[in-house]
């Protein structure tokens, strides 16, 4: 029943946009904190998320994060439009990346993007096609919420 | 008890006009114009300082130590911030600004920049022997330690658990004073010399100790025009007190007045120097994104280029910069803190925190989880309707920050001044 309830909204992603990266997470951060929910939840969400949007900002030419919120569970759907992950267990590994080295100047690129979002998050799927796009789909109970 | 009254900043409602001056450029929202005053939610606010820098009406009053509160102690002592000796033309050296403060009625000057040195000192020891989690997070802004509680709770365990210099000063000077002047430990006042505002609320609401060694902060706006006076009364003792310097001055120390003064000791770390209030929220969100782990020491001040900007210093922070780093180049980066002194300390604990630090919980939209999520939803509704210029002519700094207040139950709808002409 209380299921039924739910927040959902959408943050427009643009890829090649760094200076602007993290602004959709950390709009969400806030508002999972304005929500009540435990602030070490809060922080895996925006933590995941981060990892996302920068993944789209750093491989895709565009894409969104889309935000359902119930009563028990946060669930993030981040999708691209973009070159797709050929070889998606490779990409999971830690420490693998694709990133140019003027990602890497920026401080990203050290390959634990996927991994760490899995880490940070309850269920995680990933479904690619090379050429087409990513999607992520990610959940993270808040059953647990401390009032 | 009122907990508006904590917070050091307090509005003139005679001066205040109701402009949107300072809600606007209030950093965590904490400002609403109300009744055509501007009022503080005690809630929110940081003691940043923010609003009083952009008042245009001077209508923004800091509640720091009078000089008449130093009456009620017979032996008053001095903890000038080194910020002050930024504050005076090029000619006027550390000894004479110590010396006229001594005029001006204190009966002894303790000065700060060696125990900075040592808390540099303190800091890098801590680093060596936590090599886990990263970065930490520098402990000496009050601001910076109170916008973590509030804003970034799982960032606490990243402060680093030492004691700032103020509090270590004063806390050498409480356990020996007594003695050495055998003078009761009540009769004793020290009082903070600062440009902070914030440096009261630490004072009288510590948050990492019981009790703050401190009895006072006087700011430098309230005592600059006497010390000037006693500048220029005293040309005699001038020359006196550069023949016969009293202290040792640590060039070290006396940089951690700007930003990056306090990373500048930490020779072998990676360390980041942060300081404006804007980009201190923007690197914090980072650190919480889980981002800088490769970063061992991030040291954040909210005020532009450090302390040397705060609200409450008189000359304007290029000048001071300026004249601190002139200071610093002529003393050298030798150190005057024997490392034996640091260990010893360090490993009694003495300028640890005796308090952990404990986050401060924002209020949700609604303790109820359902009904968050069904005032979010409200909330959004509410931002779509309203006209996005975030003119502030409601009393609220911006669009987004009414909608919140109308969830709340503190403002409406019709507070906007665009709903209103279109429902005619």
């Amino acid at each position: 029943m209380t299921e039924a309830v739910s927040f959902q909204q959408e943050f427009k992603v643009k890829g090649g946009d760094f200076s602007r990266g993290g602004e959709a997470s950390c709009e969400i951060k806030n508002l999972l904190r304005d929500l009540g929910l435990d602030p070490q939840l809060v922080r895996r969400a925006a933590i995941a998320c981060y990892e996302a949007e920068m993944n789209i900002i750093m491989y895709a030419w565009q894409g969104q994060l889309d935000l359902l919120v119930t009563p028990h569970r946060i669930r993030i759907i981040a999708e691209d439009k973009g070159p797709g992950i050929a070889d998606i267990k490779q990409a999971m590994r830690e420490g693998y990346s694709t990133a140019t080295p003027e990602m890497r100047e920026l401080g990203f690129g050290a390959g634990m993007g996927l991994a760490n979002i899995k880490k940070n998050t309850d269920t995680f799927r990933i479904t690619s096609k090379v050429g087409r796009g990513t999607r992520l789909e990610l959940t993270i109970k808040t059953n647990g919420r401390k009032a | 008890m009122n907990k508006e009254n904590r917070h050091p900043l307090h509005i003139n409602t005679k001066k205040c006009v109701g402009c949107v001056h300072c809600m606007t450029s209030c950093p965590t929202k904490a400002i609403r114009i109300r009744d055509g005053k501007a009022r503080i939610i005690g809630e929110f606010c940081i003691d940043c300082g923010e609003c009083l820098r952009f008042c245009p009406q001077d209508a923004i009053d800091s509640h720091t130590t009078s000089f008449s509160d130093l009456n009620a102690f017979k032996y008053k002592v001095a903890i000038p911030a080194t910020v002050l000796y930024g504050q005076f033309d090029n000619a006027t050296l550390p000894n004479e600004i110590l010396f006229a403060l001594r005029r001006v009625g204190f009966d002894s000057i303790y000065e700060l920049s060696t125990i900075c040195e040592l808390n540099s000192a303190a800091t890098e020891k801590f680093l060596n022997s936590h090599p886990r989690p990263r970065p930490f997070i520098a402990s000496t802004c009050p601001v910076v330690v109170r916008l973590i509680q509030r804003r970034y709770p799982t960032l606490i365990d990243l402060i680093v658990p030492i004691e700032p210099p103020r509090e270590i000063a004063a806390k050498i000077l409480r356990a020996n004073l007594p003695r050495v002047l055998k003078v009761k430990p009540s009769d004793i006042g020290i009082i903070h010399i600062t440009p902070c505002p914030a440096k009261m609320v630490s004072i009288n609401y510590p948050v990492s100790m019981e009790k703050s060694y401190l009895d006072g902060a006087i700011s430098i706006r309230d005592i600059y025009k006497p010390v000037l006076q006693a500048l220029r009364q005293s040309k005699d003792e001038a020359i006196m007190s550069r023949l016969f310097p009293e202290t040792i001055f640590s060039g070290l120390g006396l940089g951690t007045a700007l930003s990056g003064g306090e990373t500048r000791g930490l020779k072998n770390r990676r360390t980041v120097a942060v300081s404006g209030i804007q980009d201190t929220i923007r690197v914090l969100n980072q650190v919480e994104m889980g981002m800088l782990r490769d970063v061992d020491l991030l040291e954040c001040m909210v005020c532009p280029d450090g302390c040397v900007g705060g609200p409450l210093a008189v000359e304007n922070r290029f000048m001071a910069k300026s004249r601190i780093l002139r200071l610093v180049s002529l003393l050298g980066e030798r150190s005057v803190v024997d490392d034996s002194d640091t260990n010893a300390l360090y490993q009694k604990n003495f300028m640890s925190f005796t308090h952990s630090l404990k986050p401060v919980k924002a209020t949700p939209l609604d303790a109820d989880p359902v009904r968050a999520i069904q005032k979010a939803k409200h909330r959004n509704r509410i931002i779509k309707q309203l006209p996005g210029k975030d003119c502030g002519a409601c009393g609220a700094p911006d669009c987004r920050t009414l909608a919140d207040d109308i969830i709340r139950g503190l403002a409406l709808l019709t507070d906007c001044p665009f709903m209103m002409k279109e429902k005619k």
